[in-house]
């Protein structure tokens, strides 16, 4: 039996640290004011009606804590959990709990709490407790379950009619879908958050987030990628983008019915434009994606072609007498998916092919904007494959060569384009301080302070 | 740790060929070629062999002894050095599984090698062309080093810093017992940790933790000192720890609320600390003069004067308070941060205050100053850090300040030395 261990004491230490901006101590105190796009309208962690996006888990993270955090090298670290090791097979993993910890009510943490928790967020998993330990049973051998318990949605949640987390804020007014105040918990174990409290507007568009940030009226928001590179160069703020965490794809709503119909699909993929896309239409707010997961996370993805090959996919579509006739649909909301749409519309016809946009639910191939869940590299690719409607990834080992016979056998089976990765950008405000950046983009709301001074 | 990472992938070894007397020419003259590149090659800083090895027998394993052309493009963060080393030995390694390197237009197969990297491994791709047929691809992985070990700043400036100590935990003080040998004492949120020099470096010796219940607030302070009757006291928000007087060494820990020593064992000035917080409360014990209140503070200084002891309080509101005794003056904007201490040195007018920098600089500096109409003067250059400054305490002899550093590039806390010289 492998332990993964790391002394408690150590532990604790590592979550008390904080880099406080130069020379300047943090001050506690103060509301920071953050816009969302998004505009959720549950905070269960595990709620799967719910998009998932990176706002989502910002918001989520402040009020439940995970049994296990990934560190920016997607290492696991423990958190609730302070160790945890698998049995042979490693399908049965015992995991042990941090002692004393307490609900936002102030009722213990105990592991039957956990169990439960960890239940109603993966059905197919069998969890128990056991002493101060959490017994899970995944469904099949799984060396990755330290990265899946860092997973958002396995937030650890108190569902005795009100909702509640561990977490370092707890819920003090919810109007779903349109404002949630969190006040800081003085009694946090991994130490009282500097800020009182955070405010958060939902449903606030990019425009109306920028303007709102112009005015000093909100704090924190998010900054579309397209839009990233041009505020930075205004100064109109302080705009920090994320490596690129999220895919944006064309996937086929069914299986190819026949060898030709996937000639048709290669001729689309060869057809289209990606270095374009980033550079016109995402103002090189992303990088073109051949594969499903970007390189700085699995080191191969250059192996996949980005570049627009249109003589071959004119070729292809040559060579072949059945037509296409593609709908394409996509989130009428989100004018950066338009446009990218759009766009491959225009490209597939310049392969000879057809595609028209709709807005139908039904179309035949749609483009999707899925965030990169995890930066466990199988993680993340198992859960693209679930956002996508693909089938679930095998790896048959550990090593880098299983992760990319895994995602090359979802990208041969073609129900998938990769368009591009896209990166995540925040506009941070003159008098929020400490401010640092993680690799999955989340947002470190319980370390930074408010600075009383003025600009 | 768990499977996560991508460990290094072992094929099953190639079985063993039998060297035909034609095939020893063709295996030979690589081997020479490699003989010459080995000899070629000064020490190599760091051994790629075994995973150069890996990727050979992958490719041999696809492309099987033969002409095959060779190229390699490096994706990674590996220096053009390390770069052209794994490139040769690669080339020896291959040649060594009876590959011969020829153009492209004579070879059998064509082998792409990138060195790429994801967030913890290196990945060394290589992509073999044979034919027609789709390239096949094989790769070998091994990690990252983690970041690279802090640089040491030279010495030479009048205000200078040793490093005293380095770890990955939060440090909040450090103290130098000066002995035979000397000893180093180490707080940090879990315990305190004493090391013995020997050999030219620390050596653990013992470590005594700290069992706390409640949990410790963000931006963690704590303070050492150095006692005669006993080896050291611990000052955290909210808690007290007291050493044993005699070996074996225990420590004794329990929540209160006693005020904090400030300066030195010269002065007998107190202030409260708020338990949850990172700051006195302002209140002081027994008081500067008649003064026994302050602004909230984060730091103190404290400076003799002939009549007078001059206070200088880091206050939580940015402002700098110097109080007489009987007075206290906001000093403005001095472009000081939050953490300043006061030092005696035999230079100067005798004490200077350290002072890190106001900004948003993630780099802190630290600089010396002295007060001789109750306006600063720099009297040194800054000493700069690489990172920001955690922790700044005078020493309890007063001789001299440790500064706590978190360094941005390798992520470790580092405690610094400070010490003033004259006439440099």
């Amino acid at each position: 039996m492998r332990r993964f261990a790391l002394p408690l004491l150590a532990a604790s230490s590592l979550l008390l640290v904080v880099a406080a901006s130069a020379a300047t101590r943090p001050h506690y105190g103060g509301i920071l004011r953050v816009a969302l796009r998004a505009a959720p309208t549950s905070l269960d962690p595990a709620d799967a009606n719910q998009a998932d996006s990176l706002a989502r888990r910002n918001i989520s993270r402040l009020m439940f804590d995970t049994l296990v955090t990934l560190d920016n090298r997607g290492g696991p670290q423990p958190s609730l959990a302070t160790s945890w090791e698998a049995e042979p097979g490693n399908q049965r993993w015992h995991v042990y709990l941090r002692r004393d910890l307490s609900f936002h009510d102030g009722t213990a943490l105990t592991s039957d709490a956990v169990a439960a928790s960890l239940r109603a967020a993966n059905p197919n998993w069998k969890v128990f407790p056991l002493g101060d330990a959490v017994v899970v049973v995944c469904d099949s051998p799984d060396s990755n379950l330290p990265a899946e318990l860092a997973l958002p949605r396995n937030g650890i949640a108190k569902r005795d009619g009100k909702l509640l987390g561990t977490g370092p804020f707890a819920v003090a007014d919810w109007q779903p879908g349109k404002k949630l105040t969190l006040t800081a918990r003085d009694d946090y174990w991994g130490g009282r958050p500097f800020v009182d409290s955070i405010e958060i507007e939902m449903g606030k568009s990019f425009r109306d987030q920028m303007i709102s940030f112009d005015l000093g009226k909100t704090d924190l928001i998010e900054v579309a990628p397209e839009q990233a590179r041009r505020a930075a160069m205004e100064n109109r703020s302080s705009v920090q983008s994320s490596a690129p965490l999220e895919l944006m794809a064309l996937v086929f709503a069914r299986d190819r019915q026949s060898a030709e119909e996937g000639r048709l699909r290669q001729a689309l993929a060869l057809g289209i434009d990606r270095v374009a896309m980033n550079t016109v239409l995402l103002q090189g707010g992303g990088e073109p994606a051949g594969g499903l997961l970007p390189n700085w996370m699995s080191g191969y993805a250059f192996l996949f072609p980005t570049d627009v090959n249109l003589p071959q996919a004119r070729q292809v579509r040559g060579d072949l007498h059945q037509a296409s006739l593609w709908t394409l649909g996509y989130d009428s909301a989100d004018s950066v998916a338009r446009v990218v749409a759009e766009r491959a519309a225009l490209n597939a016809r310049d392969a000879g092919l057809s595609v028209q946009l709709t807005a139908s639910n039904s179309a035949d191939l749609r483009l999707v904007r899925v965030p990169l869940v995890s930066l466990d590299a199988p993680v993340a690719l198992a859960n693209l494959a679930t956002a996508l409607g693909l089938p679930q990834p095998k790896f048959p080992g550990d090593s880098v060569d299983s992760l990319y016979a895994a995602e090359t056998a979802l990208l041969d089976s073609q129900r998938v384009i990769p368009l591009l990765h896209v990166r995540v950008a925040a506009g941070i405000g003159p008098p929020v301080k400490n401010w640092t950046a993680h690799a999955d983009g989340i947002w470190p709301l319980q370390d930074v302070w408010l600075s009383t001074e003025k600009p | 740790m768990t499977s996560a990472n991508y460990n290094a992938v072992y094929n099953a070894p190639i079985p063993p060929m039998p060297i035909s007397p034609s095939r020893w020419l063709r295996v030979a003259c690589p081997l020479l070629l490699a003989a010459l590149f080995l000899a070629t090659t000064v020490a190599r800083a760091t051994d790629w062999t075994g995973p150069e090895e890996q990727l050979a027998h992958k490719i041999a394993a696809v492309t099987g002894p033969g002409a095959v052309a060779f190229d390699a493009t490096n994706r990674s963060s590996l220096t053009k050095a390390d770069f052209d080393d794994i490139r040769r030995g690669l080339l020896v390694q291959l040649a060594a599984l009876g590959l011969r390197f020829v153009n492209a237009d004579q070879a059998a197969a064509t082998i792409q090698v990138t060195l790429s990297e994801d967030q913890r491994n290196y990945i060394w791709v290589a992509e073999i062309h044979q034919g027609t047929n789709q390239p096949a691809v094989v790769m070998a992985s091994l990690p990252r080093p983690d970041a690279p070990p802090p640089l040491h700043e030279p010495a030479g400036l009048v205000l200078r810093k040793a490093l005293l100590w380095s770890q990955q935990d939060r440090i909040l003080d450090a103290a130098v017992l000066d002995g035979s040998p000397s000893h180093l004492v180490v707080l940090d949120p879990n315990q305190v940790a004493l090391y013995r020099f020997q050999d030219s470096r620390w050596q653990p010796e013992q470590s005594l933790p700290i069992t706390h219940a409640r949990p410790w607030p963000r931006d963690l302070r704590g303070r050492l000192v150095l006692r005669h009757d006993h080896l050291f006291d611990a000052y955290l928000p909210g808690f007290f720890c007291r050493s044993a007087a005699t070996a074996p060494l225990t420590l004794t820990c329990y929540p209160s609320d006693d005020p904090w020593p400030l300066g030195t064992d010269q002065f007998s000035l107190s202030a409260f600390f708020t338990p949850a917080r990172n700051y006195f409360t302002g209140a002081l014990a027994p008081g500067l003069g008649k003064q026994t209140t302050v602004p909230a503070f984060y730091s103190a200084a404290l400076l003799p004067r002939e009549k007078y002891t001059l206070g200088l309080f880091a206050a939580v509101d940015g402002q700098v308070h110097l109080l007489d005794g009987i007075t206290d003056r906001a000093a403005g904007k001095l472009g000081w941060g939050s953490d300043i201490a006061g030092v005696k040195s035999n230079c100067g007018s005798g004490w200077q205050v350290l002072a890190t920098r106001s900004g948003d600089d993630p780099n802190d500096a630290v600089r010396a100053y002295e007060f001789p109409d109750r306006e600063p003067v720099a009297v040194s250059q800054p000493v700069d850090f690489a990172g920001n400054i955690t922790a700044l305490w005078a020493e309890s002899t007063g001789g001299g300040a440790v500064a706590v550093s978190h360094n941005l590039e390798t992520g470790r806390y580092e405690a610094f030395r400070l010490t003033i010289t004259c006439g440099q």
